[in-house]
This record gives structure tokens, sequence and C-alpha cells, in this order.
């Protein structure tokens, strides 16, 4: 459940986004979901640096890919060897990539106040808010939408006692969605969306 | 994120780098649910959807199920250029479709003109298009008669002397030279001179127009140099006229041709016109099939190689008759080719369809011998024997033309499908030895004014209707193993439907596509309908030659089947629109003919 806007301002600590990004705060009444990844130089929330980021905006059944922000960040972060594994971005990869500063701008234009949706999205909107927080000094107002955890809920659901796979492969596999360039963060994103879609679809029927 | 379809197939292998990567960027990615309507009856469509994963299935307001889409298939431009839908599109498993914005296809359609023409063209020219692009096209054969590929003319008049003649020919270093006679243009050759005065023994002073020849052959300038080639070998010259607007503006030799041209469709020619004995011609026949593959492989167009092979496949039994029947019974007997081979339409050998036309019974037993070696011979070129039994060696098929005569009347008293097929076979008849005027004779019988308005023409129309189109079978592969019978589901259908038409109408062409434009210019078939149905035969023809050169199997001719899933899917769509071209014309001859209730 979530707080209302009046009751979140009034909580401590809490820091009003500034001018340009005021109505990110507002209500969202549109059903349009943004669908977010990262990649970091390492699994870190407060150490992982930004390499690079992208959003797709997922309208009904529909994946804006035309319109998809996809950013590659110029950093000089030392990759951790593991992480270089995962997502292959190396410290060449990233010259022609933009400031982390000018990528975390051209993000919050695109998201708005729309909600924003991921698989294990907790990470994401941990290094978002770090940066943001940094950067413009306030945190992400949007609504977090948990892709495993729409999936667990439907699955228990049903069998409560279900043994899950949650791992990105384990319910794409479920989910009969096809996984597309994993560990590029469009292509996650991508694959994210689908299970989204196809999870709304459940829920509905 | 890398795009999950490949896009370097046509249309989209139209497009210029810039131009791909750009609509690369435009494209979004849509899912829906299996069951659901993706776009319906009147419904603007929101752009082109290309399938990436599921199967579409496209109907019509009755419910019936026109085509199914599978991956890289993509639906419905007819949708966004005629800015509603005329039929319903159902995924029918989950389906994943790549979306491109109708504004984004139209800028598309503006910057490139390949791309346009693709979409805003009717079938033939989308396959043109297809056809230029796939394999190595052989610059030779696309090349036109122009001045770069003529000499210009040297003439002499009428009333120069032979020795004259020759002096020009050695200075001017032509071996043909044009002869100016009052209004008559003649050419005259070398050899001419050579024949005239070694061995006619005229003096050397006779005239020259006295020995040119003033029937010439022509062909207008712009033509592709390949009907040139046909025409030499249909008159057995070696150089052509060319003209602009009937004026002469050159000559085109076949020597200059030669040397340039890479395939060796003149040299197998050669090779049966110089042919002195059966072996001779057993082995031109061989090299035919090495020169559809060759052709075909160059990416010379389907209609072109079939009025070549046709050429060729008649000359070869013509010279085959020559070398086997005495001569003193030529003017006796008529062999009659039947079927495809008959209307021109055979590329690779199929069965054996002939029959013969005598002119009396009392001729057939001095024929019967000869004619037993000419079936075996015609089995030794590679013409398997016909499993109906059409052949002029089975008495059926050999006849009296007043038995002829009494035969077509019977077939055309009896809508029986036997008598109703036997007719349609004679009526593709083309002879091509032996005294023509038997076969005049014998034609009669069907072209009369009485017969035209007659039930025979409906009972004669039937058989089009026989076998099922197989549209709904497309990207569906669960029936017949995944394969379609092209003949019975596209050609046969379409060759009978016009040759019904041939019939009532009393034409006398053969050639389905010569039919089809004779039975526009009479208005009995619309420009469009002509046209559309000449472009489906050409892409059936063409999608089965392709497969069957594929196959090499041994009478590669005899197989119909196409794999669908082998097809490219460019091919896949084309193949779609012609079967709906079959259907609907099959539609047409319905009402036409009244045929509801059979």
């Amino acid at each position: 459940m979530r707080l209302p806007l009046w009751l979140r301002r009034r909580l401590p600590g809490y820091r009003p986004p500034p001018e340009r990004w005021a109505h990110m705060e507002l209500p969202y009444t549109g059903d349009d979901v943004v669908v977010v990844d990262c990649e970091t130089s390492e699994f870190d929330k407060k150490k992982g640096q930004l390499l690079s980021l992208a959003a797709v905006v997922v309208s009904g059944r529909s994946i804006e890919l035309s319109s998809a922000l996809d950013l590659t960040v110029r950093s000089d972060a030392i990759t951790h060897p593991d992480a270089v594994r995962v997502h292959y971005l190396r410290q060449e990869d990233r010259i022609y990539g933009v400031a982390s500063a000018d990528a975390i701008q051209q993000f919050l234009d695109f998201v708005g106040n729309r909600p924003i949706c991921g698989f294990y999205i907790e990470y994401d909107r941990a290094i978002l808010n770090r940066y943001t927080r940094e950067l413009y000094g306030f945190e992400l107002p949007n609504r977090f939408i948990e892709v495993s955890e729409i999936y667990v809920r439907q699955k228990r659901r049903y069998i409560p006692e279900v043994n899950l796979d949650l791992t990105f492969e384990g319910l794409a596999r479920d989910l009969n969605v096809p996984v597309i360039d994993r560990h590029t963060a469009l292509g996650d994103v991508v694959s994210t969306a689908l299970m989204f879609i196809k999870l709304q679809r459940h829920s509905a029927s | 994120m890398s795009l999950q379809i490949n896009l370097d197939q046509p249309p989209f292998s139209f497009l210029g780098e810039k131009e791909l990567a750009w609509l690369k960027s435009r494209l979004d990615l849509v899912f829906f649910p299996a069951g659901e309507v993706i776009l319906d009856v009147g419904q603007a469509s929101p752009g082109i959807y290309i399938l990436y994963k599921g199967v579409v299935e496209e109907t019509g307001s009755d419910g019936q199920v026109f085509t199914q889409y599978g991956t890289e298939d993509m639906f419905d431009v007819r949708a966004v250029l005629e800015s509603s839908c005329k039929h319903r599109f159902t995924a029918i498993e989950e389906t994943l479709c790549y979306l491109l914005k109708a504004k984004d296809f139209i800028q598309l359609l503006n910057s490139s003109d390949d791309f346009s023409v693709y979409f805003r063209t009717d079938l033939g020219t989308q396959q043109s298009l297809v056809e230029q692009r796939g394999g190595e096209v052989s610059e030779f054969i696309l090349a036109q008669v122009d001045s770069d590929t003529m000499r210009t003319p040297v003439y002499v008049t009428g009333q120069t002397t032979l020795v004259r003649t020759a002096g020009m020919m050695r200075d001017e270093k032509h071996d043909a030279l044009l002869v100016r006679d009052g209004d008559r243009r003649g050419i005259v050759t070398g050899s001419d001179l050579l024949h005239a005065v070694l061995n006619d023994s005229l003096p050397k002073d006779t005239r020259v127009a006295d020995v040119a020849c003033f029937d010439l052959v022509t062909v207008e300038e712009g033509e592709y140099l390949f009907n040139a080639l046909l025409k030499m070998t249909q008159h057995q010259i070696e150089r052509v006229v060319v003209t602009r607007n009937q004026e002469i503006v050159g000559v085109l030799e076949l020597m200059d041709m030669l040397s340039t041209f890479s395939t060796h469709s003149h040299i197998v020619a050669m090779r049966i016109e110089q042919a002195r004995s059966l072996e001779d011609l057993i082995v031109a026949a061989g090299r035919l099939e090495n020169l559809i593959a060759n052709l075909s492989g160059q990416g010379v167009k389907v209609m072109a190689i079939m009025s070549l092979i046709t050429t060729l496949n008649r000359r070869l039994i013509r010279k085959a008759f020559e070398l086997l029947v005495p001569e003193k019974l030529n003017s006796q007997v008529c062999l009659l080719v039947l079927g495809s081979e008959g209307r021109g339409e055979q590329i690779l050998k199929t069965d054996q369809d002939n029959a013969i036309i005598i002119r009396d019974d009392h001729v057939k037993d001095a024929l019967m011998p000869s004619l037993q070696k000419l079936h075996q011979v015609l089995l030794d070129f590679g013409y398997p024997r016909c499993p109906g039994g059409v052949m002029f060696i089975n008495d059926a098929w050999i006849h009296t033309a007043g038995d002829w005569r009494a035969r077509v009347g019977k077939w055309l008293n009896n809508s029986s499908p036997e008598a109703m097929m036997n007719m349609a076979i004679l009526m593709d008849a083309e002879p091509v030895a032996g005294n023509k005027e038997l076969f005049d004779e014998v034609r009669s019988a069907w072209h009369q004014e009485s017969l035209r308005s007659s039930i025979a023409s409906s009972w004669f129309a039937r058989p089009a209707l026989q076998f099922e189109t197989p549209l709904t079978l497309l990207g569906n592969i669960r029936e017949d193993h995944g394969a379609i019978d092209i003949k019975k589901g596209g050609i046969f259908p379409l060759v009978h439907g016009v040759r019904a038409l041939a019939f009532e109408h009393g034409l006398y062409e053969t050639n389905t596509f010569d039919r089809i434009d004779r039975l526009s210019e009479q208005e009995v078939l619309s420009p469009d309908v002509a046209q559309g149905l000449k472009d489906s035969l050409v892409l059936f023809l063409r999608i089965r030659l392709r497969h069957q050169l594929e196959k090499a199997e041994k009478n590669p001719g005899l197989t119909q089947q196409l794999k669908v899933s082998e097809l490219r899917s460019v091919d896949r769509s084309l193949l779609r629109h012609g079967l709906h071209r079959v259907k609907k014309f099959k539609q047409w001859l319905i009402s036409h003919y009244h045929l509801e209730n059979l």
C-alpha cells in the first residue's frame, strides 16, 4: 500500500523534487508503465557505478521500442571482473557514452510520474535514487512495480506451497518469454516488459 | 538490443543502409494473447506488423480463412495504404509482432523508390523486383539492343555487280551488306555471293539485287538481346536487322553477341541443327537441362527461358521426326505435341504427350515402324512415358483427320470428365512436324460458332474446379506434410479456366499467356484480372522451376510438391497472393459458366 502524497510529504526526510521535475510527484492517472534496467560496475547498492541504463514505455500490449531510452554511461569506474562477465561492458566500451548526470537527467525527463517496473527493481531503485539524491537532492517519488512479486502472488494464489524458480531465466521460461540479448540493459528491459504484459493479462482474467 | 528478425530479405533489402538503420530504430514490439483480434474489418491499421513469434490468421467477414502468417511475414500493407482493413487478423497462438508505424512506413516509401515500387504495384512488378535481385544476373541477357551492340549498316544499291559487292565487303570488313533496290531493302552476305557464283554459276556482273534476300528479319531497337538471339535461333540465321520506328538503323551480328554470351543456348541450338544422327540429337537433348539450370541461376526471367526452351524442344522433335520418317510420307502425316509442350509452357521435361494425324488409314502401316522408333528416341531424349497413354503409339492417339473430327464431335456430346480431359489435351495441340494442313482440318471441328454458347462450354470448364485451392494450408504445416501441390492448387485451375474461355471464344492461340492477352483484348477478362492471372502463372512457374532444380531428382519436371517452409518468406507471401487470385478466378468461372450446382 502506497501512502498518499500529502502524507508522504509530511514524512521526515522527504525532499520534494526541484521545479524541473515537480510533476513527478503528481499522482499518475494513465495506464502506461516504464520498464527500467541498469547495469552497474559491481553488484553493490552503495558502490556500484552506473554503466548503462535502459527504459521503455509499455502501453497496453505494446512495447514502444522506437522511443526507448538506451544509454551507455561514460565512466572510468574499474569494472569488477565478475560484473564484466555479466554485462560485457568493458571500460573501453564506455568511452563513447554520456556523462552520468546527463543520463539521469534524460531518464527523469523520460519517466515523468509514470510507475516504474522492473525485475529485482529494488536494486535499480537504490542505484537511481543514489544518483538522483547526489545530483538533485531528491528521490524518485514514482510508484515501483516488481515483476517477480506479481508473478509470485499469482502462482501462490493457486498453489500456495509451490516451489518457484525466481531467477530471470526461470520466469522467462515459465511465462514463455524470449530472452533477448540477456544482460544488455535494453534486452533485459524488453524481456521484463513482456513478462509484465503477460502477467497483467493473467491478473485481469 | 539487436533485432530478432532478419530484415535482409525483400522488400527490406531494397532499402539503403541508412534507411534500414532508421527503420530498425522505428520498430515497436507488440504482444497479442492467443485468440485476440489484432485488426478488424473496417479498422485503421496503426502500421505494418512484422511477425517475430506466433501465428496470425487472416479471415474474411464470413469467417472464411484466407491465409496464415508466420515468422517474418508481414501484414497488412493494404490496410495502411488504403486507410482501412478489409479482413480480420487474429492471433492463433501467443504472438509477438514488430510494429512499424504507418507514418514511418509512408516516410520509407517516400524515401526509397525500389521499396515503394514493391508495395504500390501489383504482383508482377513485385515479382520482377525479386527476380532481378535473386542471384547473379548475367549482364548480357538483360542488355538491350542499342548502338553499342549493333553495327552501322553499309548499303549498296541493287544495281551493284557481285564483284563490286565482294570488294566492298572486303574493304568495309563486313560480311553482310544491306541492299537498296528501289523501295525494297534487303541483305546480302558473303555466303550468298559464294553460292551465287560457285553453286548457281551466275556471272560475276549479275546485279546484287538478284541474289539478295529481301525478307528481312528485324528486331526493334531497345529489345532485349535475348530476343534477338531467339529470332536468330528460330530463323537459323546469323544476323538480324535493327529498326527504329520501322527505319533500319543497324545490323546485329551473332558473332558479336557470341563473344560476350556466356550461356550456351545457341551452341545447343546449333548442335540440334547440325545433328546428322539420332545419337547427336540425344547428346544435344541431354544439354538442355543444364542450360535451364544455368539460365535460371543467372537470373534470366522464367518467360524468356520458357520461350527459348520451347523453341529448342520443338526443333529437337522436328529434327528427330525428319531423321526417322521417310520423306515421301511427310505430306501424309502431322505430328502434334500436346499439353504443356503444346502450350509452350514446358521448361523441364514432363511426360510425353503427343498425337499423330494421318491422311489415310493405309499410311499407318507404312508409318508405324518409324513411329515406334520415334517414340523410343523421345524416351532417350528424357521425355518419360505418359502414364495416361496420351502418345501416338497408342491407337487412341493416331487417326485420320476425318476420324479425329468424329472423335471431337463425340467428346463434345458427352459430358464425362474423360471426354472433357481428352478435348482439353487436344485443344492445346501444336503441330511440330509433317503436314500442318492436316491439323487445320481437325481443329475446325471445335472452332464452331454453334459450340460456343452450348452446354459443352460449361462441361468443358468444370474440371477447373476439381481441386481445392490450398490456401488454408499456408503457414500451417499440419496437412500434406507441409507441402502443397502447385499444379493442382494453382497452375491447373488457372490454365484450364483460361483454356475453357479460349474454347468458348474460339481462340487459335495455345499458349496460356497469349490466350489471356486475347481474352483481354476481346474484353472477356478485365485488364486487371488478365494481368493478375499472368503474374500468378509466371510466379507459380518460377517457384516450381526453382524448387525442381534444387531437388535435382531424376525427372525433376514431374515434381509438383512445393515445401512451403522451404520457400523464402517473400515467395511465400507472393504465392499466397497468387493462390488468392486463382481462387477469385475460380469463383468468377463458377458464375460465368453457372457451375454453382455441380
